[in-house]
């Protein structure tokens, strides 16, 4: 009779315990994140702070846009569409040749196959100055210096790999039972790919597809080196307002959250395939 | 009927390899090629300077002497070295840290993990601007809180003492997603049966992760490690942006000496040769990743 209440109190006790540690994992985890994002915060912040408040460190101020205002009349917006045009191009020329391939490696066994996905994978690693050095010398004679075709080509080196790397598990990951009863019907290979292969594996084609124009986007080091003024990135725009423009910080963050605006969405939609970890090690240089 | 399939599957290699050749020769062009293209400037002294000196093999192995045995290229891979070993360490600890606390299927946890991914996805030149903002003293929040309290700090990345740790503070804030991301998988696919026998036991949290969670964790653990320790090596933007290799030469790390002889100095049959020798030092750390990748499984 006496025991039986201490049992029931301590059963409680542990549950109190246990709600408290996993309220006190949530409070951390929120804090931890806070102090995480605040320097992003900051930036977003300073963009639309006005110029003459832009180095007090207070936060009151009357927001207003004319940094925004400032990049539109400027080089920013013919920077940011050449950004926008060797992204998308290398993104869908990347898509239109990798993933036939990728299906092909995913279907068949060939017998380099080993030896084509250490290819890859040395192709993801190594370091873009290795590239740099004979695109400059070889672009320079051909005349695709400082254009954007130049820079489609460039970005191919990461974006293909990229392609054939993560396609090639996506379709693996399609069982082959529904094209295998295709091709005994008669049907041709690349008839059943576009036909059943294809629009199965369209969520990772989208997925693939934002990694690739994600990596394009944030490129620095090609676009700095390979282009001059007319196919000047946005990235690069950014870094010469900080050599040219005598430091105008609000101009600078407004740009840089420009920047990053195209990233966050994107990011959003594919972040389920970027939590479960698999594509991480494609993920940026 | 035996002819008829060995036909139909000859037919179908033939079209697998049409879908396949393309891709194979596009990346054939744009990555075999040049590096071809490196390693035969590596051989010469090609300058523009000297016009014809790209076609010179007369000292092939000039630059990779000059390299070896005078002190910046070595000095250079001597701080490569400290800046990975900082930023690795500290990603990994971090990483690991920060996938514990947040190794839990409450879909507040599932939103949070989200929510630390932004560092590693944003675009590394806003990045470097950001870091730039917080190390610069006249514009940085962080020197303004400290001069708040009367503390007056020097600019971190104008110290020659300071400068690397500063950059490698910044990448590390950029990269232990990377590494949180990883052991969050891993620790996703671990059963629940260990650790409940742990629990039965007794064993205290620090025993459960050192005992249980670790042994688990470790090939995914080693294999994030090895890609942050080769993607380090790359690190460009931040050390252009907040500190350009200096003061002096104390933030110039390998890939950074070799931009500045190449693209700074036009020494492009040098440059060539140090891409070429950072090209080999990467080849050898991803046979070492493909092998660890391999072994995983197995070890799990």
């Amino acid at each position: 009779m006496m025991r039986k209440p201490a049992v029931a109190s301590g059963a409680g006790r542990r549950a109190r315990r246990r709600r408290v540690r996993r309220g006190l994992a949530q409070g951390g985890a929120a804090v931890l994140l806070l102090a995480v994002l605040a320097p992003v915060l900051w930036l977003v912040l300073m963009s639309f702070r006005p110029s003459g408040a832009t180095l007090a460190a207070t936060l009151a101020f009357t927001p207003t846009l004319a940094n925004y205002r400032a990049l539109a009349g400027g080089g920013f917006p013919a920077s940011f569409a050449n950004s926008l045009m060797a992204s998308t191009g290398s993104t869908v020329l990347s898509l239109l040749i990798g993933v036939p391939a990728a299906y092909a490696l995913a279907r068949h066994r060939f017998r380099a196959r080993g030896r084509i996905a250490m290819w890859i994978l040395v192709t993801r690693m190594a370091p873009p100055v290795a590239f740099t050095i004979p695109f400059f010398l070889v672009f320079s004679d051909l005349g695709l210096i400082d254009t954007v075709p130049g820079l489609i080509i460039v970005y191919l080196t990461f974006n293909l790999a990229l392609v054939i790397w993560t396609m090639r598990g996506f379709f693996a990951s399609i069982p082959a039972s529904l094209e295998e009863a295709a091709w005994i019907d008669g049907a041709g290979v690349w008839s059943t790919f576009r036909r059943i292969a294809l629009p199965l594996a369209a969520p990772g084609v989208a997925a693939t597809g934002i990694l690739c124009f994600i990596m394009s986007w944030n490129d620095f080091f090609f676009a700095l080196i390979l282009t001059r003024t007319n196919a000047m990135t946005a990235p690069v725009a950014i870094v010469n307002f900080m050599q040219y423009a005598g430091w105008e910080w609000g101009k600078i963050a407004a740009a840089g959250v420009l920047v990053l605006l195209p990233v966050l969405a994107f990011t959003f939609f594919v972040r389920s395939y970027l939590v479960s970890g698999g594509m991480a090690g494609g993920l940026k240089e | 009927m035996a002819a008829g399939s060995t036909a139909w599957s000859i037919e179908q290699r033939r079209a697998f390899t049409v879908g396949l050749v393309p891709a194979l020769v596009v990346l054939a062009v744009v990555t075999l090629g040049p590096a071809i293209y490196l390693v035969v400037t590596s051989l010469t002294p090609l300058t523009p300077i000297h016009p014809g000196s790209g076609l010179d093999f007369s000292t092939p192995f000039a630059n990779y002497r000059q390299a070896l045995f005078t002190g910046s290229f070595d000095h250079s891979v001597w701080l490569q070295c400290e800046l990975s070993a900082i930023t690795v360490g500290l990603q990994t600890l971090l990483g690991v840290a920060v996938a514990l606390l947040l190794n839990s299927e409450s879909g507040f946890m599932r939103a949070v993990r989200t929510g630390f991914l932004v560092p590693m996805v944003l675009p590394p030149i806003v990045v470097a601007i950001i870091w730039k903002i917080l190390y610069t003293p006249d514009v940085s929040p962080v020197y303004a809180m400290l001069g708040a309290f009367g503390l007056r700090p020097g600019a971190l990345i104008t110290s020659p003492v300071w400068a690397l740790p500063a950059i490698a503070l910044a990448d590390t804030w950029e990269w232990f997603p990377f590494t949180m991301l990883m052991v969050l998988a891993a620790l996703q696919m671990m059963p629940n049966e260990p650790i409940e026998a742990a629990r039965i036991d007794g064993a205290s949290a620090w025993q459960m992760f050192w005992y249980v969670r670790l042994p688990f964790i470790r090939p995914a653990l080693m294999v994030a490690v090895l890609f942050r320790l080769i993607d380090s090596i790359k690190a460009f933007p931040l050390i252009y942006v907040l500190t350009n290799g200096g003061p002096g030469q104390v933030t110039e790390v390998t890939n950074y000496y070799a931009f500045i002889q190449t693209f700074n100095f036009a020494y492009w049959g040098y440059g060539a040769a140090i891409a070429t020798l950072m090209v080999a030092g990467v080849f050898a750390l991803s046979l070492l990743l493909a092998r660890l990748g391999a072994v995983a499984p197995d070890d799990a």
